[in-house]
C-alpha cells in the first residue's frame, strides 16, 4: 500500500490559446489545461452563439488533435459571434476558462501555397528564376470566397538573409540577378485580405547553371582592353626613357674646379693634376713696381670720418686719376694689402660714396692672397672688437705704419686721448699678417711678414686711409695696444720711435713662386726706411719650390742687429750674388710655396 | 475593351462611366475590381480603429458591451456561410451591398462628431480615421450606383435601415467608450460583409480573367 497520500485539487483554470480557420468555412480552437490536481480531468468546450442562449459542446474534439475542438462547416457561422469556454472537470471539482469571443471572419490562416515549383528560364541569355505556386487547396479563391495575397522569400544557400518579395495575387513569380552556378532557396505563403499570414511553404531547392559562355565574352573584351592600354603605356614610356631616367636617376655633377681635368684624375697622376690646378700665371709676374706692394696705412678714428672720407676722397679723387688703368679681379674678399688696389677701391668709393662691397686685391689672385685676406679678416674681428682690446692671437699686433704723414693732418685737433685712440686704432688695423700655415704656433717661428691690413671700405667710417701719397716703408715698434695710451705713432714717415724687432718685408711675389723680401734694417732700406731684423730671426727669401717639394732660399745673411745687406731683389731685378739653398720642405710647407719660411729652424748650410 | 480613362474620383467616375457609355462600355469587372478595392480599404480602416481603440479600453468595458445583434443592421438577412453566399445572385449581393452601405450614412456621422469629444489617448488619430471612412464609404456609394445600373434591376433595391442611436452615444466617459466601441464593432463587420460581397462579385464576373480570383 502507498501511505503515502497526496493532496488532490480541483483541476485550476485552462485557458482558450487560439481559434484559427483556414478557409472561413471552418474552425478549430485549441486549449491549453492547467494543473489537474493529482485527478484525471476531463475538458470540454461549450460555446454559445451569437443570437441564441443555447450552449452547445464541442462537435469534434479529436479530428485537429489534443486539446482542440474542430468546427466543421455545419458548425460554422460566419459573421456570428462565437462565446466560447472551455471547462476543465475532475473528481473534486470543475474548472471554467475565460470566455472567448471570436467571430470566424476575423480568425483566418490559411495553409501555405502548394505545389511551389521553380524553374530556370533565360531572357536574352541570361537566366531568371520562376516560381509559381497554388493557393492551398481547402482555400476557395475561385468564387472570389477568400482572396488570397501571397509573398516568397529567396536565398542563396550559403546566405543568411532572405530576400523578400511580394507577390499580390498573382501565383507566379520572377526572379532576376542570379549568380550564375548559385543554389537558391524558394519559399512561398499567403494572406487572406483580412487575415493572418500562413505559414512557410516546403523549401523549393534550385541550381542556376554557369552561364559561362555570357561572363566569358565580357571577360575576352576586359582582357583585350586592358593589354591594349598597357601596351600604350609601355610604348609611351619607352619614348619617354631618357627622361625617366633622368628623373629617376639624375647625373651625378662633376667637379667645376677650374683647371680640373676629368679625364686626368682618372689616368694621370695626382702631380700632374694639381699641377694643372696651378694657376700658370701667379704670382704675377708682371712688371708691376715696388709701389704696388706699398703698405698703406690705415688710420681708423671715431669722429669726423665725413670730413675726412671727404679730406679723403679729394686726395684721392688727385690719385684717381693717375691709377685708373689698373685692373682688378673679381674675387670677393676684402680690401687688399695692395696699397695701388687700395687706392683704386677708395677711389671707386670716393666715386660711387659709400658702397660697401668689398674691394678688390690685387690682379692676381693666388693661394697666398687668400690667406693674408684670411688674416686680415681676423685683425678686422679684431678691430671690431673694440679699440681698447684689440689683439691678435699672437698677443702682439705688428704694425706697420708705412705712411705717416698724413697723420699731422688727422691728428691735429683732436685731443690727446682721441689722437691716441687713433693711433690705436690704425696700429690695430694695420696689423701684420702672417703669411705661413694656419696654425697660430707657427706664426711667430715661422717669423713675421707684415702685410698691411687694408680695410675695406666696409667701414668706412672706421677706415680713413691716409692719401696715397706716402708709399714708404717705415721700420715700427711693436706696439702692445694695451699700453697705447701713450704712445704716439711715428708722425712722419720717418718716425724715429722705433723698437727692436726687425721685419722683413714682402715686397712681391714673382711668378716663379718667389716671395721676394726685404730685410727691413734701421737705416737701410731702399726707400729710406729701414727696419731692423727681429730678434733672433733669420728670414729668407724663398727662391722657389722645385720638383721635389725643395724650398729653394735665398739667404742674405743673418744675425741680429746687424745691417744685411739688401741682397733683395728690386721690383724688377733678380737677386744676385746670392748662393740658393735647397732646404728640404717638409709637406706641409710644400703647398704654401709663396709662403715664408722660416729658415731658422730647417736651413742647415746656408751662405750669401 | 477600351478605357476612356478615369479615376477614383467619385463624380468623375459617374462622369466617365457616362463617356464610357457613349464610347464603349467599361466592364463590369473593372468597376467590381474597383469597388472592392474601395471596400478593402474600408474594412481595413475600421480594423485599425478598433485597434486603436482598443489600446486603451476599459476593462469593464468588455463585460457590459452590448451584443452585435443589437447592430441597427442586424436585421438586415444575409448569408451566414459560404454555400448560401454562393447562391444569392449577383444583384441581390448588389443590393445587400449597397443597403448595408446606405446604412451606415447617418452613423458615421454621429461617430465622427462624437469623435472629436471622445475621451480617449488616440483621440485625434480616431478622430481623421473616421473622416476617412466617410469619405471612402461615399466614394464607394456613389460608384455602386453606377454598378447597379449595369446589373439586373434588383440591385436597385435598397433595404432601409434605420439608425435610432440618436447623436449622443452617452453621458459619462464609459458609456461614450463602451457605445463607440460598440458602433465601430457594428461597422466593421458590415464593413466586411460588403468587402466579401463584393470580391465574389467581382469573381464571378471575372470569367475571363481566372488570376483575379
Amino acid at each position: 500500500l502507498n501511505t503515502r497520500r497526496a493532496v488532490l485539487f480541483p483541476p485550476a483554470k485552462p485557458g482558450l490559446t487560439s481559434c484559427r480557420s483556414p478557409e472561413k468555412e471552418t474552425f478549430t480552437c485549441w486549449w491549453k489545461p492547467g494543473s489537474d490536481g493529482g485527478l484525471p480531468t476531463t475538458h470540454a468546450l461549450y460555446y454559445r452563439k451569437e443570437s441564441s442562449e443555447t450552449v452547445y459542446e464541442c462537435p469534434d474534439y479529436h479530428t485537429a488533435g489534443e486539446n482542440s475542438c474542430f468546427f466543421n462547416k455545419n458548425d460554422t457561422s460566419i459573421w456570428v459571434n462565437y462565446n466560447i469556454t472551455v471547462v476543465a472537470t475532475n473528481a473534486l471539482g470543475r474548472a471554467f476558462s475565460d470566455p472567448v469571443e471570436i467571430d470566424v471572419v476575423y480568425i483566418v490562416k490559411p495553409n501555405p501555397p502548394e505545389k511551389v515549383t521553380v524553374t530556370v528560364m533565360e531572357d536574352k541569355g541570361w537566366p531568371f528564376l520562376r516560381v509559381s505556386w497554388e493557393p492551398p487547396h481547402k482555400a476557395d479563391t475561385r468564387s472570389g470566397w477568400i482572396t488570397l495575397i501571397y509573398e516568397l522569400r529567396v536565398k542563396l544557400e550559403e546566405e543568411i538573409d532572405w530576400e523578400m518579395h511580394l507577390a499580390g495575387q498573382q501565383k507566379m513569380f520572377n526572379i532576376f540577378s542570379l549568380r550564375s552556378g548559385g543554389k537558391y532557396l524558394v519559399e512561398v505563403r499567403c494572406k487572406p485580405d483580412h487575415g493572418f499570414w500562413s505559414e512557410w511553404s516546403s523549401t523549393s531547392y534550385i541550381k542556376v547553371p554557369d552561364y559561362f559562355h555570357r561572363e566569358k565574352s565580357t571577360w575576352i573584351l576586359i582582357t583585350v582592353f586592358s593589354t591594349f592600354t598597357f601596351l600604350i603605356l609601355m610604348w609611351l614610356l619607352h619614348m619617354n626613357r631618357h627622361n625617366l631616367k633622368h628623373c629617376i636617376l639624375p647625373p651625378v655633377p662633376g667637379p667645376k674646379i677650374k683647371g680640373f681635368d676629368k679625364q686626368l684624375l682618372k689616368n694621370g697622376k695626382s702631380n700632374q693634376i694639381f699641377s694643372a690646378l696651378v694657376v700658370p700665371d701667379f704670382p704675377p709676374a708682371t712688371s708691376s713696381n715696388y709701389e704696388d706692394f706699398q703698405v698703406e696705412y690705415l688710420e681708423v678714428y671715431v669722429r669726423r670720418e665725413q670730413e675726412l672720407v671727404l679730406e679723403e676722397s679729394k686726395d684721392l679723387h688727385n690719385s684717381c686719376l693717375k691709377s685708373e688703368s689698373s685692373t682688378s679681379d673679381c674675387d670677393s674678399g676684402r680690401g687688399s694689402c695692395d696699397s695701388h688696389t687700395l687706392l683704386m677701391a677708395k677711389c671707386r668709393e670716393a666715386k660711387e660714396g659709400e658702397r660697401q662691397t668689398d674691394r678688390e686685391c690685387s690682379p692676381m689672385r693666388t693661394e697666398a692672397q687668400r690667406r693674408l685676406k684670411d688674416w686680415e679678416e681676423e685683425a678686422l674681428n679684431y678691430a671690431h672688437a673694440g679699440i681698447v682690446s684689440l689683439e691678435m692671437s699672437s698677443g702682439r699686433v705688428k704694425t706697420w705704419p708705412s705712411v705717416f704723414s698724413p697723420l699731422p693732418r688727422y691728428s691735429s685737433s683732436p685731443l690727446d686721448q682721441q689722437s691716441s685712440l687713433q693711433m690705436a686704432k690704425q696700429l690695430s688695423l694695420s696689423t701684420s699678417s702672417y703669411l705661413t700655415q694656419p696654425g697660430h704656433s707657427t706664426k711667430e717661428a715661422l717669423g713675421q711678414s707684415y702685410w698691411d691690413l687694408c680695410l675695406s671700405s666696409k667701414q668706412p667710417h672706421l677706415l680713413n686711409p691716409p692719401t696715397p701719397v706716402c708709399r714708404e716703408l717705415q721700420a715700427h715698434s711693436d706696439v702692445n695696444i694695451s699700453s697705447i695710451g701713450h704712445k704716439r705713432a711715428p708722425a712722419g714717415p720717418r718716425s724715429p720711435a722705433l723698437h727692436t724687432t726687425e721685419y722683413v718685408e714682402v715686397q712681391r711675389v714673382d711668378n716663379k713662386d718667389t716671395l721676394l723680401l726685404q730685410p727691413v734694417v734701421q737705416g737701410c732700406g731702399r726707400m729710406g726706411g729701414c727696419f731692423q731684423m727681429p730678434h733672433g730671426e733669420v728670414y729668407s727669401k724663398v727662391k722657389g719650390v722645385d720638383s721635389d717639394n725643395v724650398l729653394l732660399l735665398q739667404r742674405e745673411g743673418m744675425g741680429e742687429d746687424s745691417c744685411h745687406k739688401s741682397c733683395t731683389v728690386s721690383t724688377t731685378q733678380k737677386p744676385s750674388g746670392c748662393i740658393y739653398t735647397a732646404v728640404p720642405v717638409r709637406d706641409e710647407m710644400a703647398t704654401m710655396a709663396n709662403g715664408y719660411v722660416d729658415t731658422a729652424t730647417m736651413c742647415t748650410l746656408h751662405t750669401c | 475593351m477600351a478605357h476612356c480613362g478615369g479615376t477614383n474620383g467619385s463624380k468623375l467616375f459617374t462622369m466617365v462611366l457616362y463617356m464610357a457609355a457613349a464610347c464603349g462600355a467599361i466592364p463590369i469587372s473593372d468597376l467590381l475590381d474597383r469597388a472592392s478595392q474601395r471596400s478593402d480599404k474600408l474594412h481595413s480602416l475600421s480594423t485599425t480603429l478598433t485597434q486603436d481603440l482598443d489600446s486603451h479600453f476599459p476593462p469593464i468595458g468588455r463585460v457590459i458591451m452590448p451584443r452585435p445583434s443589437m447592430c441597427h443592421t442586424s436585421s438586415l438577412q444575409t448569408p451566414n456561410d459560404k454555400e448560401q453566399a454562393l447562391q444569392v445572385s449577383e444583384s441581390d449581393l448588389l443590393s445587400l451591398v449597397r443597403s448595408l452601405l446606405q446604412a451606415w450614412e447617418d452613423p458615421l456621422v454621429v461617430l465622427s462628431t462624437s469623435a472629436n469629444t471622445l475621451p480617449h489617448p488616440a483621440q485625434s488619430i480616431i478622430s481623421n480615421k473616421i473622416q476617412e471612412l466617410q469619405e471612402h464609404s461615399k466614394s464607394l456609394g456613389d460608384g455602386l450606383v453606377v454598378l447597379s445600373g449595369k446589373m439586373a434591376p434588383g440591385a436597385q433595391t435598397i433595404s432601409s435601415l434605420p439608425y435610432f442611436g440618436g447623436n449622443d452615444i452617452g453621458q459619462d466617459r464609459i458609456s461614450k467608450l463602451i457605445n463607440f466601441n460598440f458602433l465601430l464593432s457594428c461597422f466593421r463587420r458590415d464593413s466586411h460583409k460588403i468587402d466579401s460581397f463584393l470580391k465574389i462579385l467581382r469573381c464571378r464576373a471575372a470569367k475571363m480573367l481566372p488570376e483575379m480570383c
